[in-house]
Order: structure tokens, then sequence, then C-alpha cells
């Protein structure tokens, strides 16, 4: 039965597909690839273009420029990932009976297996395209992006990943509920674990839809819907298995696209590195770059190496201050992420769930330091203007990359390898998003359904059958929202799921494993405290699009146009195109105010963590002390014991 | 689950306590070293960019191989918390288990 509709839904989307390959490619507007975390890295050359679109459009109307992969290669590329991922599926499907196998794959992931799946869930779309389009763009700066993540290992590695795997089964409410009274804190968790993947699971469809139009003019609706139906089919038929081969199946893919890339660029300078770094440097499109564009120094000053400028930092991170605080939510954020806490619960035990951290590091580790090589290939033999002519975040430069490396635009080498990594890319939004559903789904099936509905009294076959339905639930509802946001600046969503998962959900699982005095009131006022306070920070924060912001940039054109015209010099056809555009925009504009009825950002940060996760810790620790709990207390032994030495949770795995 | 244990006599165990000491040092000790190191980098990089822009092998700077040193960093603590943890914790583990059996606790 499975099966059969699977196979019924491919043939539906595959028709659907060759229908579109079939239309002929015409004009797209130019879009931002959607930042999608754990690589928040792209966030701050995304929002460059996405908090001010229109001005930007307003000001270089350039829409002539764009990549096109050849329709017909890029989409049998997407239609083989599409077939395999399906099989894996059905195969998956046959093997999922019972909650365990629905939510932690049965427990029986090894460690390398799940380091790949971990990997993969860390190397989004937006590390693949994004971060090498900022270190084109941004030289170092861009870089140093990329540190975040891998360090967001060791915190998991060393505090989370084992005695989590010890104390939980499937969910965060399994281990925050361990001591504390089980129903109010698992609705807690619940609700957490579901906004944290909804906001993250929204930032994905945007991008999602956003990639395909710009690449094969599929309109926003038909790619969303697409990648809802594939991402429902393979958590409601396979649940953590399928979700877990897809990851692993896009890692691969991932990793393989990322090693040829680097190896085409590196191949260039005859495998030394000390070339690509001297090219780089003394490459005159470069300076001429970073001279214009980033240090806006029209008269080049003497003696002044602006090459080497490229490799020195501060080009692009400007605060230092939200620089620490984006390293705070990436040190504590991944760690409280719902979907990656549920990984460590697939595999049989805790050595296993130390060997996938250490696996999953080395694999990003190397991913990101190739997409540091990448970055400055396409910087060296795109050139940065070349680049920001397409998109101003940077973020077709992989794409672009792929293209002429292969062999150039037209010919059938550039042609394969950009369907390639197109394909790569669209496979990568469906394995994020997969997992986010499968995490969501948990959170409300396995604490709201059967922990707080049904008191934990429900056989295999009704957890898996709610588990299900709650999976298509969830699924459409992130259809229906990745819908409504189209416009949304997705960047504010990604913010807003680290930020939340660092203030909320980060300090509660450390207290809940490491204090013995910590408990029920504890849970509910640490989670509700930080996370309202990392929303409400996020909502008055420069991540939020400002009316009146986009309004001035528009009025700054007009203004300088208008002079031009005083002057009594004409205006090209060109400049009074501009001139429309802006005006359009600035009537729209002027006198606006952003979602929550603000001019401008009141909060300086874009990233809350420094000063939301602190107020999450405190209202944690404050709820504990003020309502102690003599129950939670008494059971922190057991709990310890259990997170130390993993007795008791051996038993509950192998079946 | 048809085994019960006495979780609070397992926590006056003097191997389990020995374990969670060592555990508890080792596990914040480097996690704390391991962050100061993280957030070095922010931290130099805005207050102390000239630093970063000292040359180290050709044009290569001080920066690139900072960057470069934190992947390392990050790679090196979690191969020797493996190895420690694969070694000492697991062995340490398995004795209390042991001792638990022998001592009808289980």
């Amino acid at each position: 039965m499975i099966s059969r509709f699977i196979t019924a839904g491919v043939i539906a989307l595959s028709l659907t597909a060759i229908g579109y390959a079939a239309e002929p490619a015409n004009g797209t507007p130019s879009a931002a690839v959607a930042a999608s975390a754990p690589a928040s890295a792209a966030q701050q050359a995304i929002s460059a273009t996405a908090q001010k679109p229109e001005a930007v459009k307003a000001a270089a109307p350039v829409a002539v420029n764009k990549v096109t992969p050849n329709r017909t290669i890029t989409i049998g590329m997407f239609l083989v990932i599409i077939a395999i991922t399906l099989a894996v599926v059905i195969w998956a499907a046959k093997n999922t009976t019972t909650a365990s196998d629905f939510y932690a794959a049965g427990g029986g992931i090894t460690g390398w297996q799940n380091g790949w799946a971990i990997a993969g869930d860390y190397m989004s779309a937006a590390s693949f395209l994004g971060m090498s389009g900022l270190m084109s763009l941004y030289g170092i700066d861009g870089f140093m992006y990329a540190v975040g993540p891998a360090f967001s290992f060791i915190a998991i590695l060393l505090v989370i990943a084992e005695p989590c795997r010890n104390s939980g089964k499937f969910t965060l409410g399994d281990i925050l509920s361990f001591r504390t009274s089980s129903k109010p804190v698992r609705a807690v968790a619940a609700i957490s674990t579901v906004t944290v993947s909804l906001f993250y699971l929204i930032a994905q469809m945007v991008g999602a839809g956003k990639l395909m139009q710009v690449l094969l003019n599929i309109p926003y609706r038909v790619s969303v819907m697409g990648v809802g139906f594939l991402m429902v089919g393979y958590v409601v038929f396979g649940g953590m298995k399928a979700t877990t081969w897809v990851q692993i199946i896009k890692a691969g893919l991932l990793m393989s696209g990322t090693v040829m890339l680097a190896v085409l660029v590196m191949a260039k300078v005859n495998m030394n590195p000390f070339t690509l770094f001297h090219d780089l440097v003394n490459n005159p499109l470069i300076q001429d770059h970073v001279r214009l564009t980033l240090l806006k120094e029209a008269i080049p000053k003497e003696g002044f190496d602006y090459g080497q400028r490229f490799l020195e930092p501060g080009l692009l991170l400007k605060n230092p201050l939200d620089q620490i605080s984006l390293g705070v939510a990436w040190a504590l954020g991944a760690a409280g992420l719902p979907h990656i806490l549920m990984r460590f619960f697939t595999v049989p035990s805790a050595k296993e769930a130390r060997k996938s951290i250490v696996v999953a590091l080395f694999i990003n580790s190397s991913f990101f330091f190739l997409i540091n090589i990448i970055g400055f290939g396409a910087a060296l033999y795109l050139s940065p203007q070349l680049i920001q002519s397409i998109d101003k975040g940077g973020n077709m430069a992989t794409l672009m990359l792929a293209q002429k490396l292969g062999g150039g635009a037209g010919s059938l080498g550039g042609d394969m390898f950009l369907a390639f990594i197109c394909a790569v890319a669209f496979a990568t939004i469906l394995a994020v998003v997969s997992g986010l559903v499968l995490a969501a789904s948990a959170a409300i099936a396995h604490d709201v359904y059967v922990n707080i509905v049904m008191n934990g009294k429900a056989d295999q076959q009704t957890q898996v059958k709610v588990a299900r339905i709650t999976s298509l639930v969830v699924g459409i509802t992130g259809v229906m929202m990745g819908l409504m946001a189209e416009n949304e600046n997705v960047v504010a969503f990604v913010a807003l799921a680290f930020a939340v998962a660092a203030s909320g959900n980060f300090p509660v699982i450390m207290l809940t494993l490491f204090w013995r005095k910590f408990n029920t009131a504890g849970v509910i006022s640490g989670l509700v405290v930080g996370t309202v306070a990392a929303l409400g920070l996020v909502m008055i924060s420069p991540v939020m699009t400002y009316p009146q912001n986009v309004a001035n940039g528009a009025k700054k054109i007009i203004v300088a146009l208008e002079k031009k015209q005083a002057e009594g010099k004409m205006l090209d056809e060109k400049e009074i195109i501009t001139l429309d555009k802006a005006q359009v925009v600035f009537k729209k504009n002027d006198g606006g105010t952003s979602m929550f009825g603000l001019k401008d950002a009141i909060f300086p940060l874009k990233n809350p963590g420094i000063v939301s996760v602190p107020i999450g810790l405190i209202a944690a620790i404050l709820g504990a002390l003020l309502f102690r709990e003599r129950r939670a207390e008494e059971m922190f032994d057991e709990l310890e014991v259990r997170q130390i030495t993993g007795l008791g949770v051996s038993k509950a795995s192998d079946h | 689950m048809a085994e019960q244990y006495d979780w609070a006599a397992i926590a006056r165990n003097p191997k389990y306590l020995e374990l969670k000491r060592r555990k508890r040092i080792f596990l914040f000790g480097w996690w704390i070293a391991s962050s100061i190191y993280y957030f070095l980098l922010a931290i130099l990089a805005a207050f102390a960019p000239e630093l970063f822009k000292i040359k180290v092998i050709g044009v290569i700077n001080f920066g690139y191989v900072f960057i470069l040193s934190e992947f390392v960093m990050c790679i090196i603590v979690a191969l020797y918390y493996t190895h420690v943890a694969n070694k000492d914790f697991d062995r340490m583990t398995n004795e209390l288990i042991e001792s638990l059996h022998q001592g009808g606790a289980i």
C-alpha cells in the first residue's frame, strides 16, 4: 500500500517536473538564497539583500545577468536523486513498526552513519552556497563564520550527547521530564521544540522556493509544495530510518561535489596553496573590489595593499559584540536544537554516540575548509564584481564557479557540473527539512499525545499511527507557512530558531543533567522566559525589515539623481528607470513600520544570545529556587547515575 | 524494565564517585578551556586587528592561521576526549557495573 502510494506520488511529481522542463526558460527575478542555519553564516550577506531588496534592485538594475542551468539535465538529476531517496523510504517503511523504529531508527544506526547524518544536518544550502559566497566577497571574514559550527560540536560532545542519550528516549521532553512533573514539562518542551523546528523549517522552505525559482524558473508555490510533498513522504513512511539515510546520501553527494570543485580550483594553481593566496592578493579585480565596494575609497591610498586587506578581518564583521553574540548562539544553540538532539537516540551505545560526533566534526571541518578554497577560487576565477552582478549577497558564487570550471556556460561539462551542484543543493534542503518535521512531530505525538493525553499508555501500533498522522499535519503546516512567508525576511527565522535553542533549551538541559536542585518550576520558567526573551529581542533587532530604512535608502538614490538633473545633466535610460523605481519604493515604504510597529531597531544586535542566554539561565535558576521540589531532588541520584554510567538504557535499545 | 537498581546506593559507591569526579573535571575543564580559545578569535579580531595582519608564510597572515587553528583545536579536543573516554571512562564504568553485580546490587 505504502509503496503504491509513493509510486503514484513519484509519477505525479515527475510529470509536473517534466512539464516544467519542457517549458522554455525566461527571465527570473533575482533573489537571495535563503539562509538556512546551522549555517546561519550566510545571514549577514543575505540580510544585506533581504533587508533592502527593493533599494538594492533600484540601485543596480542588472536583471540581465543570471545563472542558467540546463533545465533538462538539472531536472533529470533531481529525479534521479528523488528516485534513490524514495527507494530508501520504501525499504525503511517496511522496517518501521514500533515507536522506537519511527523516532530512533530502532537504535540501529552506527556511529559512522550517524556521524554523516549529523554532518548533513550542519551542511545546509546556506553553508554550501552562502558561505562560499561570503568568502568570495569578504575574504577571511567569511571564513571566520565557519568556526562557530565546528566549535558547537565540542559542547555537544562533552556535555550533551552521551548524558542525553543515557537519560532520554526520543525527545527533549523525555530528558526534561525525567525527574519533574511529566505533564506540564512535556507540554512546555513540546511547544519549544515545535517553535524552534517550525521557524527553521520555514526558513528552509522559503530558501528552497527561491532557489528553484531563480535557477529553474519553477514557480515559488510549486517548489515549496514539491519539497513539502517529498519531505512528508520521507517522514510519514520511513520515520527516522529514512530521514537518516536521506541525510547520509545527501551528505555524501554534497561532500563529493565540494571535493570536486575544490580540486578543480587547486588544479588551476598546480595544487600549490601558496600560489592560490599569492594570486588572490595580487588580483587587480579583487583589489578594486576591496577598495571601491568594501572600503569605498575612490582614490587609492599611497602604498596601501588592498589585495592583502582581503585576507584581513573587518570587511564584513563590523560589530564585535554582535560577533561574540553570534558565537554564543553557535556554541550553545546548536546543542539545544531538538532535531540534532534526536540523532543521539539512534545509536546503540554511548561509544557510538561519541564516535558519531567525532566523525561529524571531521567531515564538517573538512567541508568548511574546502568551502574556503571554493570561495577564494570564486573570487579569483570569477571576480567579486561578476559574482555581485548576479547576486548581491554572493549566493550564486558556488554555482557560477561550477559552471565555469566545468567548461563554461553552454558546454556539456559546464552544464553537467552546474546541474549536479544544483541537484545537490536541492537534496540538501530536502534532507534538512525532513529531520525538522520528524523532530516537531515527535514532540507532538510522543510528548503531547502519548504521554499527556494517553498517560503513556498506548500500544506500539497506535504510537506509530499517531506519529505518522502528526508528521503529515506538521508537514502540511510547514508548507502553508512557507507559502505565506514568501516575502518575509527568512534571516529572522533562522536567528529565532538559534536564539530560542540557546536561551530556552540549552540552560534547562544542562541544569536538568547537572544540578540537583533543579525542578519542574525551573524547567518551565527557564523555557518560557528564555524563549520569550529570545523572541522579543529578535523582534526588535536589526534582522527584521524596517520600511523606513528602505525608504531612506531609496531617498538617497533619488536625491543623488535629482541633484544630477538639477546640475543640468541628462540622465541616461538606466538612471531614469532607477529614479522611477526608487520613487515607487520610497512612496511605498516612507513612514512605514516593521511587523511590530517599529521605525528602527531598538535592540542593536542581530543575535540576542549574549543577553537572552543569561536571562534564560537566571530565570531557570530562580524558578527552581523559589519552588523547591523534594521529588525532583531525590530523583537526581537516579538521573545522574544513569547519565554518567548509561545503566538502564542499554536494555531499552536492543530488541 | 525487569531489573531494579538501588540508585541511591550506587550514587554512594566509591567507584561511582571517583568516575563522576573524574568525568566532571575532565568534561567541564575542557569545555571551558576550548570555549576560551573559541571566543578569543572573535575578541582578538575585533580588538587586536593588527595582530591578525602579521604575515606568517608568504601572504598568509596570523589571522588565517588562527582560524585554521580553531578547527584543529576542535578536532584535537574531540579526539582526546574520545581517547580518554574509551580508555578510562568506559573501563571505570564497566568495573563499577561488575562490582555492582558481584555485590548483588543488581
